[in-house]
């Protein structure tokens, strides 16, 4: 019965991530159509975009790489449905809360809303606090279901065992698989970034009701903003990573992916790399102490050698002269992989600190991210959507138009993502409304952008309809 | 059950924004305050035969403004002979302060007596002058004196604001303040980037630096305890569910 019902909740998350990411797709043509000067919003309205934006998108492929592990995890341990339960309906609240804040109150201080930009208020009074809890809600529900899902795992196998330490010895009693080892260290990422938000959301809070008698320490505010922020949008991706590490040889008809010593070291070395990787946000800050600075830097590279290089390796070994099953779900996967590593390089030359004198701020900052996003998380979660939707289908389905709506979702990112590098090449900078008259390409690049986008959504509408019409009957179906 | 704890919940939410709300139109951040908003183009009378709006003086060169009124016994005298000696170490030219009286009461006549008395009738970066906006101009800068009848006098800040060609408030300085801070407000009328950093006072709790002036060392404070909070407690979450799971297993 809890089956039933996990299935069906997971078909719920996969319709509301697809309906919101269509939505939020739309916000970002929006942007690129204003900066690019062929609509013209206030820049109330830009910022309000931006922000909710920003942090829908974090929101959802974070709930979706969730969902995913949740489901999969079934499959080693004994899942209950509370905590997913209380993420869903605390997303629902904290989604509304904070589309209320943005759309109605017209709070815009950007998703990463850096101290002390909340307290300066531009918005309707209430914005503010509405904004503030929106994250507060959202960051329990996660945190519950974080928990529950690591309490699961305990359940069943030890400390030891789920971290995959036999493993670093010889010929070990216990094999931990990929995607446990994985989920865990992930769920352990998770739930530092997410205290992270406690402590910075209960010292935004202090300082609201301390009516200024007590003021922050911007610094501190600031670490604390990218200990969440950078660390969970990390951590989404490896989420995504843990889908890819259970599903890819399974739907490529080639043997389980195996824990080996080198996987064990690299996901648990990675897990102090990732936490530590934030500093690289600080570059600019002259006065966080040199230390952290060259931590930032260090962090940042070793973080994408074990999971980045083994994840890579492993792939390419299972697909170089190997006959392999192909098909949309592992094409979506594959082509993730090329776009994680690509939008790695992308960061690794960002976070290294002589370049981020130059390259701060610019566009190259969201071409990066955007591109582990947009060409590789979303993929990585498209691929379980799909397979999750065909696993359900009745029928034996072909999967029409595969070809024509992996080439739309390439050509739409590969163009949207070239000219963010272009433009972060150029020096053109972030989060302008409007374009000075100083960077004369910025507004072509922004309206190419844009058309190049939207032709990113129509592959995703192509999806969105696909895959939702199955996990509607799924959310309807009385069968098992 | 869960429809209870669902509901509980949501009105807590509610009464907790209802109750945050009226705290968020604090005071606080006075300097940053309008700071990149477009000064009142008030029109200002500089002598009998002489007047011109804010936006005009911008435009031929940025502007310092300061406020003050000719009857202040407290920070007026000082803030200006201060803020008149700072100038003078300051090499870079390229800009005209304006004075500019808040006080209605205040006539040319008292201006140019003011400016006499500094020294710098005659200087030419300097404009002495009174307006009939003044309520505008100061809303429009942040600036808000509040008159105590029992002193017959204003209660109010020590103020510069930078203005540049644009009419845009770039800087603003609060209290007296030394050259250095005077450079950087210079140098944001020009249009350079100034970094800033709160310094840390009394209500400034949990600092991750302590910088001692005396010794010119910065050592760790409470504020980093707070950044290794996260990781400390989720080590500890989940040395604690392994206990409390430790019976499934067996
Ligand atoms: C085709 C799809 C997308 C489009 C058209 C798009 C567009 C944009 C644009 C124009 C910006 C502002 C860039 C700037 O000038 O700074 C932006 C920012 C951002 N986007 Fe996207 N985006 C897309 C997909 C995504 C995805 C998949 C994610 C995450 C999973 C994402 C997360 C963000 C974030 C976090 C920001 C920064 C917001 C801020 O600075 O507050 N976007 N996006």
């Amino acid at each position: 019965m809890e089956t039933v019902k996990i299935k069906k909740i997971t078909a719920l998350w996969i319709v509301v991530v697809l309906l919101l990411f269509v939505v939020s797709i739309i916000l970002g043509i929006l942007m690129r159509l204003n900066q690019g000067e062929i609509i013209h919003h206030s820049p109330v309205t830009f910022y309000g975009n931006m922000t909710t934006h920003g942090l829908t998108m974090i929101g959802i492929w974070f709930v979706a790489g969730m969902a995913g592990v949740n489901y999969l995890m079934q499959r080693y341990v004994t899942v209950s449905l509370w905590p997913n339960m209380t993420g869903l309906i605390f997303t629902a609240i904290g989604v509304i809360l904070l589309w209320v804040s943005t759309f109605i109150g017209d709070f815009h201080a950007g998703w990463t809303f850096l101290y002390p930009l909340p307290f300066k208020v531009m918005w309707a009074s209430w914005a503010t606090p509405m904004f503030l809890c929106s994250l507060t809600v959202m960051g329990v529900g996660w945190l519950i279901w974080s928990l529950g899902m690591v309490m699961q795992l305990l359940k069943r196998y030890s400390i030891s065992q789920v971290f995959a330490w036999q493993h670093f010895g010889k010929n070990p009693k216990v094999e931990t698989p990929p995607f446990v080892l994985i989920s865990m260290i992930t769920l352990v990422g998770v739930i530092a970034s997410l205290l992270a938000a406690v402590v910075l959301l209960i010292l935004y809070f202090m300082e609201f009701f301390s009516n200024s008698s007590f003021v922050n320490d911007a610094l501190l505010m600031k670490n604390l903003t990218y200990f969440f922020g950078h660390t969970i949008a990390n951590e989404m991706l490896y989420l995504g990573l843990a889908v890819l590490y259970e599903l890819f040889s399974e739907v490529s008809g080639r043997p389980k992916w195996k824990t080996t010593w080198y996987i064990a070291v690299s996901w648990n070395l990675s897990l102090v790399f990732i936490l530590t990787a934030f500093f690289h946000h600080l570059y600019m800050d002259f006065v966080q102490p040199e230390g952290l600075q060259i931590v930032g830097q260090l962090a940042s590279y070793l973080a994408s050698l074990p999971a980045a290089g083994v994840t890579v390796f492993s792939v390419i070994i299972a697909v170089y002269r190997t006959k392999i099953k192909w098909s949309l779900t592992n094409l979506l996967f594959f082509i993730g992989v090329a776009g994680w590593v690509v939008g790695g390089l992308g960061a690794l030359i960002d976070a290294t600190i002589s370049n981020n004198f130059v390259l701060h701020n610019t566009l190259w900052v969201p071409a990066h991210f955007h591109t582990y996003n947009v060409m590789g998380n979303v993929l990585f979660s498209l691929a379980f959507f799909h397979w999750f939707a065909m696993q359900f289908a009745n029928n034996n389905i072909t999967e029409r138009f595969a070809k024509t709506k992996l080439g739309l979702l390439i050509l739409g990112g590969a163009g949207f993502l070239a000219v963010f590098y272009l433009g972060g090449a150029e020096s053109i900078p972030r989060r302008y409304s409007n374009y000075p008259a100083e960077f004369p390409s910025a507004q072509v690049l922004a309206y190419v952008g844009a058309i190049f986008a939207t032709v990113y959504l129509i592959a995703i509408l192509f999806f969105f309809l696909n895959i939702s019409k199955r996990c509607v009957k799924i959310m309807f179906s009385s069968s098992s | 059950m869960c429809k209870d704890y669902v509901f509980i919940f949501l009105i807590a939410l509610v009464f907790s924004t209802v109750n945050v709300t009226a705290q968020v139109t604090q005071n606080g951040w006075k300097e940053e305050r309008q700071v990149y908003q477009k000064v009142f183009d008030a029109k200002l009378d500089i002598d009998e035969q002489r007047s011109a709006t804010i936006l005009q003086l911008a435009q031929t060169k940025p502007l310092i403004i300061a406020m003050v009124f000719t009857r202040c016994t407290g920070v007026c005298s000082p803030f200006l002979l201060q803020f008149k000696e700072n100038l003078q170490m300051i090499e870079k030219k390229n800009f005209n302060v304006v004075v500019i009286s808040f006080d209605t009461r205040d006539s040319l006549k008292d201006m140019a007596m003011l400016a006499q008395i500094f020294d710098l009738k005659t200087n030419p970066q300097w404009t002495f002058a009174v307006t009939d906006a003044i309520d505008s101009l100061s809303s429009s800068i942040g600036f808000d004196p509040v008159w105590d009848e029992k002193r017959q006098q204003f209660e109010h800040d020590a103020i510069a604001v930078g203005v540049n060609t644009e009419g845009i408030i770039t800087k603003k300085l609060i209290g007296m303040r030394n050259s250095k801070d005077l450079e950087l407000l210079i140098k944001s009328i020009e249009g350079a980037f100034s970094p800033s950093y709160r310094l840390p006072g009394k209500s400034n709790l949990f600092s991750c630096f302590n910088y001692n002036p005396q010794t010119g060392r910065n050592m760790p404070g409470l504020g980093l305890l707070f950044i290794a909070i996260p990781a400390v407690v989720t080590f500890l979450l989940v040395v604690v569910i392994n206990l409390l799971t430790k019976n499934y297993r067996a």
